[in-house]
């Protein structure tokens, strides 16, 4: 009995598309970043490694590496703890629950470029919002009080607080030590909520009689419940969430383009900001093109680690 | 079906109403719709009186020199280009390099008395390369001081600094009565034109015979000087946008920007005198100041020879004669023209805010781009190099120095 082709029929059409839509451009991008190709020439010359050694060897390109790893370091965990915190506080909840979801979901669906503008305006250093709020609080000594440290008998000028408002308080967006920061915090905002959905799916996959059978065993606290049925029943939901969240966060450009273009000196030049800024702004497509590969090289190691978990079977 | 066809008879009829049969489209492309609004909403209606079978179809607006440049090689590739554009004074070059702009020598010569308009040879020397003009200056600007007369006399201040050591004791005056941002310095200004200020002013170009000419004691001057007046002045760093708001409502009290935003501060400042200074020299007036600006070349690739003499009629209406007074009534640039500043002497006398610019005109000097591929990437380096003394980052100027002159001399071509 020969064999049907039909199966050729049925990968091929998916084969072909990756090929062209995934695989191509990625060898593309990598024949260019060994070259110095840049828009409107007519040709180029084969340049070898020369643009992945300026990469690991210049530092504006250190500060590259840094800013996207003090990102991902950043929002990972804070948005991963406070999606589980979120989602473990709403899924207690006998009422109300659904409002919290959308109110926490909003800023997911919200479209990013749009929120970063509300941000710039909110944090603009004379006008914005965040640090008329701030201010406000200076004259009124309860505020100043508690937020200063003076109530427990500590110098005001030695706070953060007491001394901002002797002096100014700070441009969130154009002083290098909160500029990344800034960013962050809009990450997070923005990410967590995405987080919470995910867990909350994860929660209702763990069986109450887990639950149940921990507390005949003398689990009596919530506190043990949580540690020895609800953590590790979402063993699986954790990698998914670490994931991708590490992948959005390598991925953040938006904000950083909106908000502060890389700057200041750098502070949140970020991977796909850079990318953007030699391949797009600059027209140095080779360049562009090396930053590319290796940010598909961190995603594929991201992308590996999970598979691995996986394959481990974290699932119980 | 039917209601197909029916829509697209609708269409067909709307765009045949919508276009007038013979006109000629010429597109158009320009940067800085904030500064730059204005001026073409009233140009357009002069140039459709004078040119009624032409048809003036503007592309989105570029947010700078840089896009613009970048938007103009991306339309190339792609086979899009409009048919004029403007561009920067310094991004010029780049473009006859790479062959997309079209020289205008052959509409020059077939016009018959093309300086009788007004145009002269220093301001064609802004477009002209490899002895070929190819750009034909539109605006041109000259960084000035804006200063809050309001808040300087309240302080004692009358008379404007001239030169930076005196602005900084008016720094200080300001500080002492209370102002916490007394100074902004517009070092972010596109193509490091603040940093080639600074290096006019003691007649040093930023390059000379294709080699870097930061590198002696011209360029640590004018880094010494960038840092003593931040960190004298206590500068925030602002963003150029964030900075202007301050200025208009009186926060800021003197602000050092170019002359092109004059028109635009006259219409959005809060209600304090506003006047404009001639720019402060190091020590010594200034030795010269970089023109910035734009000018605009054309860049079509159309075969229809009517399209083509449609777009050189509006490259000449733009910069002669009442074209080219537009551009001071609207916006606070210079018009290189000599026709057109004859039709602007009353103007000039009621408006002497726009005149200082004017008055600093024997001071223009070429606002160097740097050449080759690495051009756009060269100006970054530069800019992350003042930023950083903004910022703080860097306290070390010569340190400074010595970087930003290996980083820039590994960029140009060898």
């Amino acid at each position: 009995m020969g064999r049907s082709k039909a199966h050729y029929w049925f990968v091929g059409p998916a084969i072909l598309l990756m090929l062209l839509l995934l695989i191509a451009p990625v060898v593309v991008a990598a024949a260019l970043s060994m070259t110095d190709y840049s828009l409107g020439n007519s040709g180029f010359n084969w340049i070898g490694w020369e643009n992945y050694e300026k990469l690991f060897t210049r530092r504006s390109y250190s500060k590259m590496f840094t800013a996207s790893l003090t990102y991902v370091l950043l929002v990972v965990p804070i948005s991963v703890a406070l999606g589980l915190g979120s989602a473990l506080l709403i899924s207690s909840l006998r009422i109300g629950g659904e409002l919290y979801k959308a109110i926490f979901f909003l800023p997911v669906m919200a479209t990013l470029l749009a929120m970063a503008i509300v941000w710039e305006f909110a944090l603009n250093p004379i006008v914005g919002v965040v640090n008329d709020i701030l201010r406000s609080g200076c004259d009124k000594s309860v505020i100043y009080g508690f937020l200063s440290g003076s109530w427990l008998g500590y110098d005001p000028l030695e706070s953060w607080y007491g001394s901002a408002c002797e002096k100014k308080f700070p441009l969130w967006l154009g002083d290098r030590k909160y500029a990344l920061g800034t960013i962050a915090f809009i990450g997070i905002w923005q990410a967590f909520g995405f987080n919470m959905v995910l867990y909350l799916a994860g929660l209702t996959s763990v069986p109450r009689e887990l639950y149940q059978a921990a507390q005949m065993d003398g689990a009596d606290s919530a506190w043990e419940r949580f540690k020895l049925v609800t953590w590790p029943m979402l063993g699986p939901t954790h990698v998914f969430v670490i994931t991708i969240s590490s992948i959005r966060s390598f991925q953040v450009f938006d904000t950083v383009e909106a908000l502060t273009e890389g700057g200041p000196s750098k502070s949140t030049y970020v991977m796909i900001y850079a990318m953007f800024e030699k391949g797009v702004r600059q027209n140095l497509l080779g360049m562009g093109s090396a930053i590319t590969i290796v940010f598909l090289i961190f995603v594929l190691i991201l992308t590996l680690v999970q598979v691995y978990f996986v394959n481990r079977k974290v699932h119980y | 079906m039917k209601n197909l066809t029916k829509i697209s008879a609708i269409a067909l009829a709307t765009s045949v109403l919508t276009t007038p049969v013979q006109a000629v489209e010429i597109e158009v492309g320009y940067a800085y719709s904030s500064l730059f609004d204005v001026t073409m909403e009233r140009l357009i209606p002069e140039f459709n009186k004078a040119h009624p079978d032409i048809d003036v179809k503007f592309r989105a607006t570029y947010e700078n020199y840089e896009d613009g440049t970048n938007t103009i090689l991306r339309e190339s590739v792609a086979g899009d280009l409009p048919d004029v554009t403007f561009q920067g004074l310094n991004r010029q070059a780049l473009l006859v390099e790479k062959g997309i702009a079209k020289s205008l020598e052959p509409f020059i010569a077939a016009e018959a008395d093309f300086a009788k308009d007004g145009y002269h040879q220093a301001m064609l020397d802004l477009g002209t390369f490899n002895g070929e003009v190819y750009g034909l200056p539109y605006s041109v600007s000259l960084p000035v001081g804006y200063y809050n007369m309001d808040n300087l006399n309240a302080v004692g201040i009358t008379e404007l600094p001239t030169t930076w050591d005196e602005v900084i004791a008016a720094c200080h005056t300001l500080m002492d009565a209370g102002h916490k941002t007394p100074m902004w310095w517009g070092w972010s200004v596109t193509g490091n034109w603040f940093f080639q200020a600074l290096m006019w002013s003691q007649g040093e170009p930023i390059l000379k015979d294709g080699k870097v000419n930061f590198d002696g004691e011209a360029g640590l001057a004018a880094l010494e000087q960038m840092k003593k007046l931040f960190r004298e002045c206590d500068m925030p760093n602002l963003s150029a946008g964030d900075a202007g708001v301050p200025f208009n409502s009186g926060e800021v009290s003197m602000y050092f920007w170019s002359t092109s935003a004059v028109g635009a501060i006259e219409r959005a400042k809060g209600d304090f005198e506003l006047k404009t200074g001639k720019y402060p020299g190091m020590g010594q007036p200034p030795k010269g100041l970089p023109a910035g600006g734009n000018s605009v070349m054309m860049v079509s690739t159309s075969e229809d020879p009517e399209e083509i003499a449609a777009a050189w009629k509006f490259v000449k209406f733009a910069t002669s004669g009442i074209g080219a007074a537009l551009v001071a009534e609207t916006t606070g640039y210079i018009p290189p023209n000599k026709a057109a500043n004859d039709l602007l002497t009353d103007f000039y006398a009621q408006n002497p805010n726009k005149y200082t610019a004017v008055e600093q005109s024997g001071l223009l000097r070429d606002w160097i781009a740097y050449p080759g591929d690495n051009g756009l990437a060269i100006t970054q380096v530069l800019y992350d190099g003042m930023e950083s003394i903004v910022t703080g980052e860097s306290d070390d100027m010569a340190e400074l120095q010595e970087e930003l002159v290996e980083e820039v001399n590994d960029l140009l071509p060898k």
